[in-house]
């Protein structure tokens, strides 16, 4: 029991500190925000077309831009606009035709298009459907350019002829069909996974500056007249523990709460999304208990705070979505597992991604229990040394 | 300007013995911006396609054959195995997609030609590629897919050149031979990528840059909340007393909060060079826009910091006010591609500013930073100059 009075203490002092507050629960749901509205769901990406002339087949080109569908099209006045343009993130991507496009085409002289995109955001999608459409082109000027060096016509006769093939002829088409255990990312909406991504960067990030409190108690000599009272060393260990585990379970609810009730965030199922919560608050106080028994100073754990709890995060999969370093590098992706915090982000993606209960995630359950398991025995060593020192 | 100096070589020493200046200057955005060139890392090498694909070849004839043979074995790190059933292929696509799961014997995507494939082609006739890709990985189907696409543009392109020499003859020709002389010809208009060659920063420098200036307003923070931490400790009493101009107390501070950015800056820019390749770009610009933006967060850190009447309270709202500005100005996420109003607040942050000088500067012309120089002075010199009237009041001790 005395625990909890000790726990209790704890919040106290945290809620007494205005800043607390701001940190732990505005500034996160502000970022969620800035973030669902940079992903900007339900919007096209824009693309700016650049062209020197206005032929039959410049504009017949930038109609088959207009037909692929899910971009908006642009045209803009010249080159160096749309390469500004898409640095300036005004558009996500950029085509420019080349001067006399038309006229090295029917003279057989190749020529390259231009394609831009932003380096940061990955619109890679884009370039494939642009690069359908000029293909499309190009291999109508190729029948022609064939049948004008085979010596059978002019290019402008093999030209309309080929046209009237790829309108009449089948094209050879590509089915794609997939196999395998059904995973329905349908169910992310805008905010989603910038949420679940967020409620595990700020939930273990503001945890984790609870170790500077526990810097201040021991400082302040507070520990040391709680240990003069009738409580003993594991009350302290356990109070100072519970009060850091309230705190982060109350911000991870508040971020859930409100991104439900604001953005309509999709958490899979409560209870899975609960317990989740709970057991990473436990790794999160457990860590935070273990930094503020190892730094004896609250600038250093403040500093210490932000590498850990931003760095974790960024290896973690809370800044670029786990799923992306399974392709990119497996050794990130298997760095990445060494935090918590990855394993939090996979239990969340099978709770909403493939609609799974709360047996479908025992096992990163189990696996985060562990983290918490080991981080408190470890802090609780070393705290009771520091503190009966 | 000497008692000013005395102050800030005072502080600077004072500083520079305590091990979170260390931590805070130059440990955490040097570990953060190696943590993240190694996740980002990756992003930037050249993509190559590597993957285990599976082929049912149920047409046995030249054109599938000639995607087999001639596309996928190409490329350099695909492996490509054979099935004798769609049922088969399918079974090896289907397995857990996980790349540490150590089944074997599984493959990333299946290409299916189906019979009279290479006879189709050469009719008219429609015809299909199948590709089978796992529900789990749908980055691999979609780079299957196009692989397949591509091949399958190309042979509808020869097949309408086909028909267009045939009218144009007015007879049939060998089409197979007709059809292989035209996928020898060089495609009249390609794609061409120039996103390399834009004035954007690459992700690790980008990341490398971010943490350098978000941490950097934590750095001169010491700095700009020194003097309420003398009031603290009872000794900025004494420092009125002393002959010294108020002037020269200020000055003091900043002079110190100045050469602490400066130094961490400094040893930031050149580490993440070596250590994580960043490609901050050509020197005098950056020299300029580091210069500038440790201007700016003294300024900016100041006025928040004049607001308050603790340490505590000023570290506190020095820090959200850094955060916030850090975030705004895209330091974490790059905040440029978003919609019309986040991209223009983003201007509100000095932070926006040095990360868009930077990207300007990756074409090697140093005059692009005069701007971006010129709004973070004037960030600074505003803020601090706001600062003062509020410190003023802060030196009564």
């Amino acid at each position: 029991m005395r625990a909890f009075s000790i726990a209790a203490m704890e919040l106290k002092r945290f809620a007494r500190v205005r800043n607390n507050i701001f940190q732990v629960l505005v500034l996160p749901l502000l970022i969620v925000l800035l973030i669902g509205a940079q992903a900007g769901g339900g919007v096209d990406p824009r693309v700016g077309v650049y062209t020197a002339e206005e032929t039959a087949l410049t504009s017949d080109l930038i109609d088959g831009l207009r037909a692929i569908g899910g971009m908006e099209i642009f045209e803009v006045g010249s080159r160096d606009a749309v390469v500004r343009q898409v640095e300036r993130g005004q558009l996500e991507a950029g085509l420019i035709i080349p001067d006399d496009y038309s006229a090295d085409l029917q003279a057989g002289v190749t020529v390259d298009l231009e394609f831009v995109s932003t380096a940061s955001l990955g619109f890679e999608g884009l370039g494939g459907g642009i690069d359908a459409v000029v293909t499309q082109q190009a291999s109508l000027v190729r029948a022609a350019q064939f049948a004008q060096a085979a010596g059978v016509g002019t290019f402008d006769d093999a030209f309309a002829a080929a046209e009237g093939w790829q309108a009449s002829l089948p094209p050879v088409e590509v089915t794609t069909s997939l196999a395998g255990e059904e995973s329905d990312y349908e169910n992310y909406g805008q905010f989603d996974s910038g949420s679940h991504t967020q409620l595990v960067l700020f939930t273990f990030l503001t945890t984790l500056g609870g170790a500077a409190a526990i810097i201040q108690a021991r400082r302040l000599g507070v520990a040391r007249r709680m240990l003069a009272s009738p409580a003993s060393v594991r009350d302290v260990i356990l109070g100072e523990g519970l009060g850091r585990f309230a705190i982060a379970f109350m911000q991870g609810a508040v971020i859930m709460l409100a991104t439900w009730a604001l953005f309509q965030v999709n958490w899979g199922s409560p209870l899975g999304a609960v317990v989740i919560l709970i057991v990473f608050s436990a790794v999160a106080a457990g860590a935070a208990m273990l930094l503020g028994a190892l730094v004896s100073n609250e600038d250093q754990a403040n500093s210490l705070t932000g590498l850990l709890g931003l760095g974790l995060a960024a290896l973690g999969g809370a800044m670029i979505p786990l799923a992306a370093f399974k392709y990119l590098s497996e050794t990130v992706w298997r760095v990445a597992h060494v935090t918590p915090h990855a394993w939090a982000l996979e239990a969340f993606e099978e709770l909403v991604g493939r609609s799974g209960g709360l047996a479908d995630i025992a096992g990163f359950l189990a696996i985060l229990g562990a983290y918490a398991v080991v981080l408190f025995v470890l802090a609780t060593w070393r705290l009771r040394a520091v503190l009966t020192h | 300007m000497r008692a000013a100096w005395t102050i800030a070589l005072k502080d600077l020493r004072q500083r520079l013995r305590d091990r979170s200046a260390y931590i805070i200057g130059i440990g955490a955005p040097l570990g953060l911006a190696l943590i993240f060139g190694f996740v980002f890392g990756p992003l930037q090498e050249e993509y190559e396609y590597s993957a285990t694909v599976v082929v049912v070849d149920l047409d046995g004839g030249p054109v599938s054959e000639l995607f087999i043979e001639g596309t996928l074995a190409q490329l350099p790190d695909v492996e490509v195995q054979r099935a004798a059933t769609v049922e088969a292929a399918t079974e090896m696509v289907a397995g857990d997609p996980n790349p540490l799961s150590q089944d074997s014997d599984k493959a990333d995507a299946a290409f299916v030609f189906p019979p009279n494939f290479s006879a189709d082609v050469q009719s008219e006739r429609p015809v299909e590629i199948q590709v089978i890709g796992n529900r789990q990985s749908q980055t691999a189907a979609g780079l299957a897919a196009s692989l397949a696409e591509g091949y399958a543009s190309e042979l509808s392109s020869v097949r309408v050149a086909v028909a267009t020499v045939e009218e144009l003859v007015g007879a049939e020709v060998d089409r197979l031979a007709t059809g292989v002389a035209i996928l020898q010809t060089e495609s009249p208009a390609t794609l061409v990528d120039i996103t390399t060659d834009t004035k954007q920063l690459d992700a690790v420098t980008y990341y490398a840059a971010g943490m350098a200036i978000f941490f950097l307003f934590f750095t001169v923070q010491f700095g700009v909340t020194s003097i309420l931490r003398e009031r603290a400790d009872g000794t900025l009493g004494r420092l009125v007393a002393a002959p010294i101009g108020k002037s020269s107390i200020v000055a003091g501070k900043a002079i110190s909060a100045f050469l602490l950015g400066l130094i961490s800056s400094a040893v930031l820019v050149v580490a993440t060079n070596y250590a994580v390749d960043a490609k901050w770009g050509e020197p005098l610009g950056v020299a300029a826009l580091v210069l500038a933006g440790v201007i700016a967060a003294i300024g900016v850190m100041a006025l928040v910091s004049a607001f308050a009447k603790t340490v505590e309270q000023a570290l506190a709202l020095s820090s959200g006010v850094a955060i916030v500005l850090g975030f705004l100005g895209g330091t974490f996420v790059d905040v440029s591609g978003g919609q019309g109003f986040l991209a223009t607040l983003r201007y509100a942050s000095p932070h926006a500013w040095f990360m868009q000088g930077l990207a300007d500067l990756t074409t090697g012309d140093v005059s692009v930073v005069v701007v971006p120089v010129l709004v973070m002075l004037a960030f600074g010199v505003i803020a601090g100059a706001l600062s003062l009237t509020g410190m003023r009041r802060g030196l009564q001790p």
